[in-house]
């Protein structure tokens, strides 16, 4: 390369513009978007089935039925011990031979709100176990029962402790949804195998798929620095 | 009103409530004293069986603690506690945390309960804090708060688990002016302290405990002055001389 | 008729599952060869990047962090095709397999840099400024001060963070790696009972994970045990 500054520069740009072809992202922009919104949404449902999955089986964790407690354990400890996205394959390949068909979509948003719902479950577990002991028992004292406790004192304190890492889970969600383009679902992975099959084009493809992931990243670790500075505000 | 006949517990190995055999009578102040380990907190959490016991009978306003079938939801909401360490709801307003157990226990209406709760703020002196969260008060605020929410309930019987314990000293006597107005006007109460002066003013009795077994039951006066087994003495001894 | 048909077929399936252990005691060893190389990898790398973003040296720290922070916040699946579609373009040929291992590395260097960053920060500064007050060098202080101390809060997350990885591995079966999952996933194409033979995929995977979040969670009361002694 000559020692000429501005030259240089015009070379490299041209070089970046060649071997990164814009005009293909702005060409695929429409189908990104659809899949952005897909994904989102994917996301969403899981998240919502999630935390009912999770409160759900959280209390049966805590309960002092021997059954709910152990039922409730088995499968945290289940999804916990294995990888997600065989939890994926299983009910894809294995609802069928039960007669069940269901969309893809379906099964993928049932796999991660399974999935999640552990999670949360030991999420909130945790958020419960933080109240201290003493409160309960003030609570004892003054005849509150049991699900008079959860609902007026223990619940409300655990669940505003837990939104911090509800919200990180909520990313790993993001990240899980990725996990359903291969069960040819479209959302955002799956734009960028498109991208790469039909146009041979991975780098464009897929740099353009993280971007997308990283915004919805970027927002939702803004959301949860902004909530965690207002929980620590309200003395909780 | 309450009645210990031949009382044990165990927590494991441990043996914790030797042959306890304690009448307390509706309107007598007791005050339970004794070195630390001595059970004299087990004893009264076992009241409203906070702590469970194994052995003997215990009977509350007529009630059977002792059977596992008694409901306790009855019995405690005629039992006010106040634990050492306040134990308030932070997530709540004072008014808050008086209110709860007589709207939820009691099925009070929520403005009888606020109404109610209110009176009782200002009777120990908080009128003015119903509205603030427990983080905004001191600890001799908190624990006030801590009995008027015992308070809220009417109960026949308050019981007091070292109640200035974790107080710093300027803020002790504001809650014992409290405790002592509530002797004055005739309330059960069963009180672990160790705050001798007000054992000696509002007490009927004190019940010396040492290693889980009572050593001596006498007026304040009398065991003050004249306490006659030799443990008494020596514990007397350690905590005058402060 | 049907349902003793549907029996049938179950029994057959389930002989031919059977034979096909071997082939998923297979997948299993590269599950277990590539979780090992990039666990072991990841661990050295994390450290040192960890201890950097701990450390003094401000570009160093944005850089990294700016990277842990990029790999964070991607999906591991699109981490991994990029390391299979796209490195090739850049000039590095990669077959499946060594892919495969780069971005696990890369992924187990950033979790662990961020779990080594918690565990030195979590020593009072107290305990360095004591130590340069007596002389100590920052190699020394890291070494003799910081760091034994740091393990104890480190390792509870790390081992629970080994456990995440080596279920991220799955995720490498899609370029093509015969690891369990996708040993499963070829089988299902044969077999078509996916309850029975994912069933055996995730017995595989438990048999792993589940003793090593036991020692994490065993590992983590312990440590507990002493802070509030402390």
């Amino acid at each position: 390369m000559t020692g000429c500054p501005a030259k240089d520069q015009d070379r490299k740009a041209k070089i970046v513009l060649e071997t990164f072809n814009f005009r293909i992202i702005v060409e695929y922009l429409p189908l990104y978007w659809k899949c952005f919104f897909a994904t989102l949404w994917l996301s969403g449902g899981g998240l919502a089935g999630a935390l009912l999955v999770g409160v759900l089986s959280c209390s049966m964790r805590l309960s002092e039925s021997r059954i709910a407690s152990t039922a409730a354990g088995v499968y945290i400890e289940s999804i916990r011990s294995t990888p997600l996205l065989a939890q994926l394959y299983f009910f894809y390949f294995g609802l069928p031979s039960l007669g069940i068909r269901l969309p893809e979509e379906a099964t993928g948003i049932l796999a991660l709100t399974l999935n999640s719902g552990a999670y949360m479950a030991e999420i909130i577990r945790a958020g419960i176990q933080s109240i201290s002991h003493g409160q309960i028992e003030a609570a004892i004292s003054s005849g509150l029962n049991y699900v008079q406790r959860m609902r007026y004192i223990i619940l409300p304190q655990a669940l505003g402790v837990s939104i911090p890492p509800m919200l990180g889970q909520a990313i790993v969600l993001v990240k899980d949804s990725a996990l359903l383009s291969l069960i040819s679902i479209v959302e955002l992975t799956r734009a960028g195998q498109i991208l790469t099959s039909e146009r041979f084009m991975p780098a464009e493809g897929f740099l353009t798929t993280a971007v997308f992931y990283l915004i919805i990243y970027y927002i939702l670790k803004t959301f949860s620095n902004w909530s965690q500075k207002r929980l620590i505000f309200r003395g909780a | 009103m309450i009645r210990f006949s031949n009382v044990n517990k165990w927590f494991g190995d441990l043996h914790v409530l030797k042959d306890i055999d304690l009448e307390v009578e509706a309107g007598e102040v007791v005050v339970v004293c004794g070195p630390s380990g001595s059970g004299k907190s087990t004893l009264i959490r076992c009241i409203n069986r906070l702590e469970p016991i194994q052995q003997g009978e215990l009977v509350v306003d007529n009630m059977k603690v002792h059977e596992k079938k008694t409901s306790m939801t009855r019995i405690r909401a005629e039992i006010g506690f106040v634990f050492q360490q306040f134990n308030l709801y932070p997530h709540m307003t004072a008014l808050g945390n008086v209110t709860i157990a007589p709207i939820k226990v009691r099925k009070m209406k929520k403005r009888e309960a606020e109404k109610l709760g209110r009176e009782i703020l200002t009777r120990v002196g908080l009128g003015n804090k119903a509205d603030a969260y427990p983080a905004q008060l001191s600890g001799g605020q908190q624990q006030r708060v801590a009995i008027a929410r015992g308070l809220c309930m009417r109960p026949k019987i308050m019981l007091f688990d070292e109640p200035t314990s974790a107080l710093d000293p300027e803020m002790i006597n504001e809650v014992l002016d409290v405790m002592r107005d509530l002797a004055k006007e005739g309330m059960t109460m069963m009180v672990v302290t160790h705050e001798m002066g007000f054992a000696r003013e509002v007490a009927n009795r004190v019940v010396f405990m040492d290693e889980g077994q009572i050593i001596e039951t006498a007026p304040p006066n009398d065991f003050f002055k004249n306490p006659r087994t030799e443990r008494a003495k020596l514990f007397l001894s350690k905590i005058l001389t402060h | 008729m049907k349902r003793e048909h549907k029996k049938d077929m179950w029994g057959f399936y389930f002989e031919q599952l059977v034979q096909s252990i071997p082939f998923f005691l297979k997948g299993l060893w590269m599950t277990v060869a590539l979780s090992g190389l990039s666990l072991v990898a990841g661990t050295v790398v994390g450290f040192a990047w960890g201890i950097i973003r701990a450390g003094k040296g401000k570009v160093l720290k944005r850089i990294i962090g700016a990277w842990v922070d990029l790999i964070r916040g991607t999906p591991f699946l699109v981490q991994v095709f990029i390391a299979f579609f796209i490195l090739p373009e850049a000039g590095i040929q990669l077959e499946a397999f060594p892919a495969a291992v780069i971005a696990l590395t890369n992924l187990s260097a950033c979790f662990i840099c961020e779990i080594v960053v918690g565990g030195i920060q979590a020593i009072p500064s107290g305990q360095r400024e004591a130590a340069t007050a007596s002389g100590l060098s920052s190699y020394h202080q890291l070494r003799h001060i910081v760091l034994p101390q740091a393990m104890r809060i480190i390792l509870p997350p790390l081992v629970g963070q080994y456990v995440l990885l080596i279920k991220d591995s799955s995720v490498v079966s899609a370029i093509g790696v015969t690891d369990v999952t996708r040993v499963g996933w070829l089988t299902v194409q044969r077999i078509p009972e996916g309850i029975m033979v994912f069933g055996l995929v995730g017995i595989l995977y438990f048999v792993i994970c589940y003793p090593l979040i036991r020692l994490s969670n065993s590992m983590e009361k312990r440590m507990t045990v002493v802070t509030t002694r402390l």
